[in-house]
């Protein structure tokens, strides 16, 4: 993150804790910030899919939950194998994991706002299973993952289900490279998710937030995740400058006889820490263990006082009649520095493109095929499992828009956009362009809803850091991320990094710098959409096309690899950005949609399926450059004819009648629609 | 005076929120009642059970919950007449309660909702369901036009009724079927049912009608906001939609 800008004008908390907050907007004279937390549960998922991802959703949903913020909305970034093999290990794991996301995000109640997936065969032995979640929580009202000043003495407070020895070695399990031969081992590390306890644990925290602010008393919260209690409690005693002592004993666990060291480092689930002032800790835990009945919801759960927060800087724990350890609590904590040599950035990778035109292909085949690829057919049967709309907040829910939206504070018209992007195709050609291109669209994408960036996250899914051609490119991408957050003066607030996602035999999956944007709209009624709203409309590219296919849909098809990726011109995207505001706030912008996967002629198809039926559209422009070239800027549909200038290329109109045109050649909407609707239909029935 | 209204919570419950938002914004004196609180829910005038996974779907959705003891005020409640409204897993509660159809005993289901069709996934889809009875055949639908149509949200992975022959034929025979599955324009047919549901059941009403279950969310296209692609007159934040169900819900809570 050091290397990252992580201050601005929009930043209330920058990345030092679980998960960073923006500024969102005042309402009623307080401050509101979006907590934002992005985790990857790559390595688990890989193995056990469905658990994997379920608790990748638990994990993230906590992080935002510990800052005192109220969870709003979750989304999921999913890298997937090929798929086309019914039997494959990777389609197990492409249908478990999103089978995963379902069960655990929809029992606890968060819509499922925003996500991708992309499929390559650089993820058949390492998939990529993200999560970004975001809260809401007034500034006054943040809860920080410390023990408070003056808090020596004060109770240490374990909250949640029963310790077992699952998830033992879970992190460590995590920065290792996947062997097949050591699968079964392998799955005693992945943690065990209970959504149904951590919908009761998410309720009856928010009590105990509304009865702590009652009271005016600060509180330090944490939630377990990788190092289980050991690693939550030193964390959070050792950066409030205070050590520690836990009693093992008092742990609640599962089951008897459990080893010290696996109740103080094993990794179950659905367990959060309080640090607590003696006086209040008997109410505390009246509201979880009576009020909300833990204990009876899940055999062994429960909020148990396990230690106390120590004036010497030590850390120890108690098992039995014995200490079983006592260490300085620094050396716990102390972050281990390492930098590996960097390979110098090469020249651009891959061969400067023909001019495809000159190959005479049809784009006839091409611009049916471009749409039933499997980076562009619709989503809709992945993301249909998943609740988008419970809350009641959801303004765009997904499939209608670039980014998602929702209206999180009852009674105001503030709203929060959230978009994620990360090209892998990208990715495999030139990491440092694809982190900033994955920048540029998660942040065109949040613009297309008429939303302004507010923030980013990331997370870094790369190889092998000691192999030195994998741990250049991941340098190279956070290079990449700081140019383009730099240039387009958006910060990043948190982020993580997953590495070793390579198998033992050295293949590392495509570079994938995965990349969240946070917006933010003062009215929600001005929110975009991309569904066409209207016959004879005027469509515009807000943007430059290039002559660079470099990862781009059509060339693949077309049998190119290598080429040089679209370049970046960002003092015009600075301008084309603020003409979009400037459009969208004068009410000129009836849709709008960021062209990345498949170009225009996908974008403008895709705004032909969300639209209004019956409506289609005319593309005027032609060649494979101009119709498939890709991350070029926005295709808007305009209210009424815009002057042209040199950011703005009329692209075509909307017509009346349900026809996609390209050129001289009619494609029926339907039938394209029907194409485009069922690759991934036969994956996700 | 507005009727008071509890929201019930079950654990697992996980749409109490929205759904009391929009009881309070219908006019509705609502309170949110967690089970540890079972003891206050006499002095209600209604109820409603909102969605979620109540006791995890064990067993089969609502089979647990229709077992809590916060059951045994429901039932009893509704069996003196006040009006009782279940919204998905509320639904299924209700069913699996014996109250709906109400044509065995209860806590002896006749029909149940369950297993989604013909793919047995949850399902996240924005539908809309048409009043299939005379408006006044339930308390809870009488301030509703004929044939009225309510945009909702189905999502839900067990929607579909199921029930056996004899079962399905009381239900249509006793005018228990409340709500179908229909298209934007109002036409009814299988391919607007999003879970394959028998006789395309979304909702289903008590002989007596004062209890409602139907199983998608209105309460999530609610408010002007939640229309991505269809605003309506009035301020964004304001109720429409969905809302019109809780409407007519309030409007029967506080006849006379």
């Amino acid at each position: 993150m050091s290397k990252l800008p992580t201050d601005g004008p929009t930043v209330m908390q920058g990345p030092a804790e679980d998960a960073g907050i923006l500024h969102l907007g005042d309402f009623n004279g307080e401050r509101y910030g979006v907590v934002i937390a992005h985790e990857s549960h790559n390595h688990p998922s890989q193995v056990v899919p469905f658990e994997g991802a379920a608790t990748g959703v638990g994990g993230i949903v906590r992080d935002v939950l510990c800052m005192g913020a109220e969870v709003i909305a979750i989304a999921d970034p999913l890298r997937f194998g090929r798929v086309e093999d019914p039997q494959s290990h990777q389609r197990y794991v492409a249908q478990g994991a999103v089978d995963g996301i379902s069960a655990y995000g929809n029992a606890i109640g968060v819509p499922n706002i925003a996500g991708d997936v992309y499929f390559d065969a650089g993820f058949n032995e390492n998939c990529l299973v993200n999560v970004v979640a975001l809260g809401l929580v007034k500034e006054n009202e943040i809860i920080h993952s410390a023990a408070p000043a003056g808090s020596a003495g004060w109770d240490i407070v374990l909250v949640g289900k029963a310790t077992d020895a699952s998830g033992f070695g879970g992190a460590a399990f995590s920065s290792v490279a996947l062997d097949e031969a050591q699968a079964e081992a392998n799955k005693a590390a992945v943690q065990v998710p209970d959504p149904f306890l951590k919908n009761v644990i998410m309720r009856a925290t928010y009590r105990v937030f509304e009865y702590l602010r009652g009271r005016k008393i600060t509180a330090g919260f944490k939630d377990l995740g990788a190092g289980g209690i050991m690693g939550c409690t030193a964390e959070l005693c050792a950066s409030g400058g205070f050590g520690a002592i836990v009693d093992l004993d008092d742990v609640n666990t599962a089951v008897d006889g459990l080893l010290p060291e696996v109740i103080a480092v094993g990794e179950t689930q659905e367990r959060l820490c309080w640090i607590l002032p003696g006086e209040q800790t008997a109410e505390v835990l009246h509201i979880y263990n009576e009020e909300f009945s833990l204990p009876e919801i899940a055999r062994g759960a429960r909020a148990t006082v396990i230690g106390a927060v120590q004036p010497e800087k030590r850390y120890v724990l108690r098992h039995g009649a014995e200490v079983v350890m006592d260490v300085p609590i620094d050396l716990l904590t102390a972050a281990v520095r390492c930098e590996p040599p960097v390979r110098p950035m090469s020249e651009r990778k891959g061969e400067p493109s023909r001019r495809y035109i000159e190959d005479g292909h049809a784009i006839d085949d091409l611009f049916p095929n471009v749409l039933r690829h499997r980076d562009v057919a619709s989503r809709e049967p992945i993301y249909v499992r998943y609740d988008g709309v419970v809350r009641g907040t959801t303004v765009i829910p997904r499939g209608y828009a670039d980014a998602g939206v929702i209206a999180p504070i009852v009674g105001s018209t503030l709203g929060v956009a959230l978009s994620v992007a990360g090209n892998p195709r990208y990715g495999l050609i030139d990491s440092h362009l694809a982190a900033q291109h994955a920048v540029l669209d998660a942040v065109r994408k949040v613009a297309a809803v008429g939303a302004r960036a507010l923030g980013l996250t990331d997370c870094l899914n790369f190889g092998d850091p000691g192999d030195i051609e994998q741990y250049s490119e991941f340098a190279h991408a956070i290079e990449g991320l700081a140019i383009a957050a730099n240039h387009l003066r958006v910060p990043f607030v948190s982020g993580n990094v997953s590495l070793y996602n390579a198998s033992r035999r050295g293949h590392a999956v495509p570079a994938s710098p995965i990349v969240a944007c946070v917006g933010a709209l003062d009215d929600i009624a001005s929110a975009v959409t991309m569904g066409f709203k209207q016959a004879g409309s005027a469509l515009y590219l807000l943007g430059v096309m290039q002559n660079a296919m470099g990862g781009a849909v059509a060339a693949e098809l077309l049998g190119r690899t290598g080429g040089p990726l679209p370049s970046i011109d960002y003092a015009q995207v600075n301008v084309d950005l603020a003409m979009l505001r400037g459009l969208v706030a004068a009410g000129s912008i009836l849709a709008a949609h960021a062209v990345n996967d498949g170009g225009i002629a996908a974008a403008v198809a895709q705004m032909v399926f969300a639209g209004e039926s019956g409506i289609g559209a005319e593309i005027e422009i032609d060649g494979i450059e101009g119709l498939f070239g890709e991350g070029c800027g926005l295709v808007i549909e305009a209210k009424s004819d815009l002057a042209m200038n040199g950011r703005l290329t009329r692209l075509g109109r909307t017509i009346a009648d349900p026809e996609i045109v390209v050129g001289k050649t009619r494609f029926t909407a339907p039938d394209l629609r029907r194409l485009w609707s069922e690759p991934l239909a036969e994956v996700y029935p | 005076m507005s009727a008071r209204v509890a929201v019930l919570v079950f654990p697992g419950t996980n749409s109490e929120i929205e759904t009391w938002r929009i009881c309070r914004d219908v006019g509705l004196d609502a309170d949110i009642v967690h089970w540890s609180d079972a003891a206050m829910l006499p002095r209600y005038d209604g109820y409603v059970l909102p969605g979620g996974f109540a006791y995890e779907d064990r067993i089969r959705a609502g089979a647990v919950p229709a077992h809590d003891p916060m059951m045994d005020y429901v039932i009893e409640a509704a069996e003196s007449g006040k009006l009782v409204l279940g919204v998905c897993n509320g639904a299924q509660i209700l069913l699996e309660a014996g109250l709906l159809p109400g044509t065995g005993n209860v806590r002896r289901p006749t029909a149940a909702f369950t297993k989604n069709g013909p793919v047995p996934k949850f399902v996240c889809k924005h539908v809309h369901i048409k009043l299939a009875i005379e408006p006044q055949r339930c308390a809870i639908t009488a301030a509703l036009p004929r044939d009225a149509l309510i945009p909702a949200w189905a999502a839900h992975g067990e929607g579909r009724l199921a029930a056996s022959a004899e079962h399905l034929a009381e239900i249509e025979e006793g005018g228990h079927l409340a709500f179908v599955y229909a298209h934007a324009d109002g036409r009814v047919d299988s391919a607007a049912v999003p879970n394959a549901s028998a006789l395309g059941c979304a909702g289903l009403t008590n002989k007596s009608g004062n209890i409602l279950a139907i199983m998608p969310h209105p309460e999530r296209d609610a408010w002007n906001y939640n229309h991505p692609q269809r605003r309506e007159k009035g301020s964004i934040l304001a109720p429409s939609g969905g809302s019109r169900l809780f409407e007519a819900f309030a409007a029967a809570l506080k006849s006379p």
